[in-house]
């Protein structure tokens, strides 16, 4: 398939869940859609094991605009296809693709961890990267993250100095 | 070089018994505190037969308990910390620890990341700092030899 | 079960060692076992977390390009590489032939450096030291070429933002070609034994097999992609910088076991050797850089590189200032990794380090515990302890 087909391909099957479909640049569709139609439009992108999910992004568009922006990249070919889908800030929460693609797991715990995001239903909800003494409640890649909450400070040993 | 105190003079014997015959030889435990592997692979090329430090009579251990030096790696993240710690913790005095690498000195390029602590000492005492990014093999034999040759040195003061 | 997780409930810790009672000793994997049969795998990863994509926020493009060349040593150039080529895109910039070129050249030079570097540390978990010792010290040819191109051994930075800074001169030429000349060779010799040593085949030939199936449902990338069967290499599916001049071939195996894992990887060093005698001989001529602005307009823009470990995924927003929006990387070791959670799965847990050593893991902590858990309660291992354990029960 060239890009081109992939292009009309991912347009085909996005087609029920978003007509905003854009070509942002020649190997990368954008595809904004409701949080609602995540899900059936993740399983018609990887149905037939057309495209894979290679990452999801979370964005923090600010405290002012009050919205996260989290991303859902699916490739096949050159192609990347963007599923964008925004949520509101003060109760961010996605439904979990796992059921569809187990290995999205990471990428979910990651987006949960560093900006806050309740995925709802994914299996495991554990810290990936975050140490186990990073303070609960702090987002390290939302825009307002204080750095000064999440800081140790570390007693050295008088004895040792 | 840190002076290291001891806990009584019976202790003090002992201790140097210990250290100081194993000074011609050390053993050495490698800790990598979330270091991007540049400094960890020279390391263990030193350990190749173009390098051979062991012919320096440093040795790669496993175990922190039968360790005398050890030789860190990494901005020391924090989730490495408190690992870091303990095996300082678990090797026996005297101990020395060397610094290898631009990030084990100051953090290097990830300085004020929100995940490290910006350098080995920041967390434990280092007796060595070795630079680079990475060092050289040579440049870390060159950091050993140094440290065998203070603790040489050292052994001779302590025996005149 | 694909992501099979210790539930906490069910977890207790007993410390090992003289630690203080409240430390909690982390576990990089927690298995849970049933004689010596896995039942169930989880990872908590985080030892080398630094928090770089929030420290780009900080840090001007330029600043930024150092930091990102330092996500991992051994792969320092692909790094390099990607930010450069998605800041370009984003900037709207080319930069120019012989740059691409020289991208190109290192990027396998790279590739080689690092799998033979996988070769010696793959061997090593198994047991083999003189496989080790052998493959490093050929190893180090490339990191003499690599050196006398750059100026270093590792980290070398041969990226800046609009195309590289070091050029390669006739005499660098000479010295590449006879270095890679003895590379092939020794390659070949590699290939050799991996399929023929009895004891190395007891430790990989039916070992860790995944299914072409299972290695797309699991988003495998990389040589463990290719390994069993899947026809996936970025610089054939999408290329990038000069790959559309100097098209490659795609090595596949089809066993999808470990033996399959290390074949692939050697073939992919004898290619890569191909493509560096095809580069020299047609390198383009011209400039090493193209004009980059400091500001780089709003935007955004991704690039997918193939990485020696796989798929390297690079997402980067742009503002209209010197400092980048969001930065984000997907390395290919974190999709690699939940298969490796799943094959283990099934399998003894003797066979856990070589199927961990298979997917060539960003092995940044040579320190990983393990955290068993059975029906006799928990134990920590470090992984030497894995690792012998893997070697004894081969014997």
């Amino acid at each position: 398939m060239s890009t081109e087909e992939r292009i009309a391909e991912a347009r085909a099957r996005l087609a029920p869940f978003t007509d905003a479909v854009e070509e942002a640049a020649p190997d990368r569709l954008n595809a904004p859609l409701p949080v609602e139609q995540l899900l059936p439009a993740a399983a018609a992108l990887i149905e037939g094991q057309w495209s894979y999910l290679t990452t999801i992004t979370g964005t923090d568009l600010g405290p002012e605009a009050g919205e996260f922006e989290v991303l859902y990249h699916f490739s096949s070919g050159a192609l990347v296809t963007t599923v964008r889908v925004r949520i509101p800030r003060d109760e961010p929460a996605v439904p979990s693709v796992c059921g569809l693609i187990p290995a999205a797991s990471f990428y979910e715990r990651e987006l949960m961890e560093m900006f806050g995001i309740v995925v709802e239903g994914t299996p495991n909800p554990d810290r990936l990267f975050l140490p186990d003494d990073w303070p609960v409640g702090v987002y390290p890649l939302r825009k307002d993250f204080d750095p000064s909450e999440a800081t140790v400070v570390i007693e050295k040993d008088p004895a040792n100095d | 070089m840190a002076e290291r105190p001891n806990s009584g003079p019976l202790q003090t014997i002992i201790d140097e018994i210990t250290a100081w015959s194993r000074i011609n030889s050390p053993w050495a435990v490698h800790f990598n505190a979330g270091s991007c592997n540049g400094c960890d692979i020279e390391i263990l090329a030193t350990l190749t037969p173009r390098y051979d430090v062991e012919r320096f009579g440093i040795k790669l251990e496993g175990s922190p308990r039968h360790a005398d030096v050890l030789v860190c790696t990494g901005p020391v993240t924090r989730q490495a910390r408190e690992r870091l710690v303990r095996i300082y913790e678990q090797m026996p005095e005297p101990k020395f620890v060397v610094a290898v690498g631009a990030c084990a000195l100051t953090g290097g390029v990830f300085q004020g990341c929100y995940g490290v602590c910006d350098g080995v000492d920041k967390v434990i005492p280092v007796d060595l700092y070795i630079p680079g990014c990475p060092p050289r093999p040579e440049a870390i034999i060159d950091g050993f030899v140094k440290l065998l040759t203070a603790l040489k040195q050292a052994k001779e003061g302590q025996a005149a | 079960m694909i992501n099979g997780n210790v539930k906490p409930a069910e977890k207790f810790v007993v410390p090992i060692g003289p630690q203080h009672p409240a430390l909690k000793e982390p576990g990089h994997f927690e298995l849970t076992i049933d004689g010596e049969t896995v039942t169930a795998a989880s990872a908590r990863l985080g030892y080398a977390h630094r928090g770089i994509e929030k420290g780009a926020e900080s840090r001007s493009y330029v600043q930024t390009l150092y930091m990102m060349e330092r996500v991992c040593g051994i792969c320092s150039h692909i790094h390099g590489t990607a930010f450069s080529l998605v800041v370009e895109k984003l900037a709207g910039v080319e930069a120019p032939p012989r740059a691409q070129a020289i991208r190109v050249l290192v990027a396998e030079l790279e590739r080689i450096h690092s799998h033979l570097l996988w070769v010696g540390v793959g061997a090593h978990e198994a047991g083999f030291d003189a496989l080790f010792m052998y493959s490093w010290r050929d190893r180090e040819v490339v990191m003499d070429i690599l050196e006398a191109l750059t100026g270093n051994r590792v980290n070398y930075s041969a990226n800046v933002l609009g195309g590289v800074k070091c050029d390669v001169t006739p005499e660098a030429a000479e010295t590449i070609l006879k270095g890679v000349d003895f590379l092939e060779e020794r390659a070949r010799q590699y290939l050799e034994v991996v399929q023929s040593d009895a004891m190395f085949l007891r430790r990989t030939r039916g070992v860790g097999t995944m299914t072409r199936e299972e290695a797309l449902t699991l988003g495998v990338v990389g040589p463990t992609a290719r390994a069993s069967g899947v026809t996936q290499d970025l610089r054939k599916d999408a290329p990038y910088a000069a790959y559309p001049d100097f098209p490659i071939n795609v090595i596949t195996e089809t066993a999808g076991d470990l033996e399959a894992r290390f074949i692939v990887r050697v073939k992919e060093t004898i290619e890569s050797c191909r493509i560096i005698r095809e580069v020299l001989a047609n390198l383009p001529e011209g400039e090493l850089t193209t004009r980059m602005p400091r500001r780089v307009k709003e935007g955004e823009a991704i690039v997918r590189l193939e990485a020696p470990r796989g798929e390297v995924f690079y997402y980067v927003q742009s503002d209209g200032t010197d400092t980048a929006k969001r930065v984000k990387v997907r390395t290919p070791t974190i999709a690699n990794m939940a298969s490796v959670l799943h094959l283990s799965v099934g399998h003894q847990l003797a066979d856990v380090p070589m199927i961990l050593a298979g997917i060539d893991p960003c092995f940044s902590c040579n320190d990983r515990s393990v955290r068993l858990t059975s029906a006799h309660g928990n134990d920590v291992w470090t992984w030497e302890k894995l690792r012998q354990h893997g070697i004894e029960a081969y014997r």
